[in-house]
């Protein structure tokens, strides 16, 4: 069980651009964060010191005591997955098989394991069927799939997610969604990056909203989006059911259907 | 501020001004008339009259000077060095080294190469310090350079930040997945085909979003273009090249008179 520690986390930029500025914040093992804010709020910039691809300019990062500085990305590697923005900025082998087995082979397991491991995310991705296709003649919703297996095939304690549901159409978003749920049933951390704003009411206990490098709010779902105004500074927008709870005076903030008709009922 | 890929400082000055024309010209006038003097002394001349006040002129003397010193100046002693020990001409020797020997005319010819080389990389780097790389090409398209060979031109100075940016985004996925790009040689090795095939998959990927995009605008449409940014033009520009072409003339007359 990893828990991610972040204290008074600064970070510039060699260009002088102050990204982060004081950062604090603690990540229990198997908590199910998204991270919303306007571009350039830092998200992106504070979730690549989870596995040390950014050194704090001040501060720390410790991820289940090792400290980023000291430890390899490498080696964080097997600690920290990270499904970055874009598949095609990391998909290179020739068949799907391959490159899902590209980051448990890294990581040093051995062939059994890494056979499991690959069966197991393609399963959980949906590609079992695309195993042997080269991962350039799948569409681009495909690739995103792809990407995705290949960090969580790696079995790590935490996954990082980076705006997974960007251009992907309702089918592939609610397998994300899927995805998402069965790594919180392992027991996993899954920190996302995301603008969709009804993507994370749906399905994140934990929202930390960011502001210029700062922390805005932090606190369960329904709290952080019931927060509209504050919210407005980092330009986002709850979702439009927790907007109608508000208009129509529901007691509670509501972020789903579900939670929407029982305050609608108990009026 | 300086540019990626590109020399180009950006300032305001007199040469900034000028018609990038009218400074290619200078440029070209000036490494002319250095080869074809038949003097020797044309080239210091023209470095201590004509390139040293340009680069105050243009308020790019600290660059200049730093590039002349830690680069040209080098290059053109070396040159010089070689030059003046190797040559096999002349009688009068000077000075004997082992069984090397100097003489006044091998000097003279290292001196007057090594200087001109000098005012080749001088001028030219006066050049492309106060002439944007694309303020050249819209003027030169504007007087009928092909423009997809400015195309050509400009796309390259622009594709290479990107692809640096683009790979050093990849690196950071593939060591996030594990990968050691540290370590042995072999490691390093064997860790380049990660970093490669994503970079030139995405790259030809671009190139053809690229083309496409350029297409609906109106690229190879052959209708008279107009542009947004008007490069002035002036009289004095006109002038000052006719200038620099009768400079050119006059010293080939003066080459072939004086042989």
């Amino acid at each position: 069980m990893i828990k991610i520690e972040i204290q008074d986390l600064h970070y510039t930029y060699p260009g002088g651009v102050e990204a982060l500025r004081g950062i604090s914040l603690t990540i229990k093992p198997g908590e199910q964060v998204a991270m919303v804010g306007q571009n350039g709020s830092g998200k992106t910039t504070l979730v690549k010191h989870l596995n040390g691809l950014l050194q704090p300019t001040s501060g720390s990062v410790l991820i289940g005591g090792w400290d980023t500085k000291k430890a390899a990305v490498a080696k964080l590697a097997a600690r920290v997955g990270y499904v970055f923005q874009n598949p095609d900025e990391q998909l290179f082998s020739s068949t799907v098989g391959m490159e899902v087995a590209f980051g448990p082979h890294n990581l040093g397991y051995g062939d059994e394991k890494v056979s499991a491991l690959v069966k197991d995310a393609l399963a959980l991705t949906e590609l079992s069927d695309k195993t042997a296709t080269n991962p350039y003649d799948l569409s681009a919703t495909w690739r995103k799939m792809v990407a995705l297996a290949s960090i969580i095939s790696m079995d790590t304690e935490i996954v990082i997610f980076d705006e997974p549901t960007t251009g992907q159409d309702a089918l592939s978003v609610a397998r994300i969604a899927n995805i998402i749920a069965e790594l919180r049933k392992r027991g996993k951390t899954v920190i996302t990056i995301t603008h969709d704003i009804d993507f994370c009411a749906e399905n994140f206990e934990r929202v930390i909203a960011l502001s210029q490098g700062q922390v805005l709010l932090d606190g369960t779902a329904n709290e952080v989006l019931g927060q509209e105004n504050i919210l407005a500074q980092t330009y986002v927008d709850p979702p439009q059911l927790t907007r109608l709870g508000k208009r129509l005076r529901l007691k509670e903030t509501v972020r789903n259907q579900e939670e929407f008709l029982a305050a609608l009922k108990k009026k | 501020m300086r540019e990626r890929l590109s020399f180009y400082v950006k300032r305001e000055s007199f040469l900034h001004h000028l018609n990038p024309l009218t400074k290619l010209t200078l440029a070209f006038g000036l490494v002319f008339a250095a080869f074809l003097s038949p003097w020797y002394w044309t080239p210091s001349f023209f470095v201590l009259f004509a390139i040293i006040p340009l680069s105050f002129i243009g308020k790019v003397q600290r660059e200049y000077f730093g590039a002349a010193l830690r680069l040209i100046l080098p290059a053109a002693g070396f040159l010089f060095l070689m030059q003046s020990f190797f040559q096999p001409i002349g009688v009068k020797v000077i000075f004997k080294f082992w069984f090397l020997d100097i003489t006044q005319e091998s000097l003279m010819f290292a001196f007057t190469n090594a200087s001109r080389i000098f005012v080749m990389v001088s001028s030219f780097t006066l050049f492309l310090l106060t002439t944007h790389p694309s303020e050249l090409m819209s003027d030169l398209t504007r007087r009928g350079l092909p423009s997809q060979f400015a195309y050509v031109i400009i796309s390259t100075i622009q594709i290479i930040p990107q692809m640096q940016a683009k790979a050093q985004t990849i690196i950071a996925a593939q060591r996030s997945r594990g990968l050691d790009t540290q370590g042995s040689f072999f490691n390093r090795i064997g860790a380049l085909v990660p970093l490669v095939g994503p970079l030139v998959f995405g790259s030809l990927v671009e190139v053809e979003e690229r083309a496409i995009a350029i297409e609906a605008r109106g690229f190879t449409s052959t209708s008279i273009k107009t542009s947004l940014r008007e490069i002035p033009d002036t009289r004095f520009d006109k002038m000052f090249r006719w200038f620099l072409i009768l400079l050119v003339i006059a010293v080939i007359a003066a080459r072939i008179w004086l042989s």
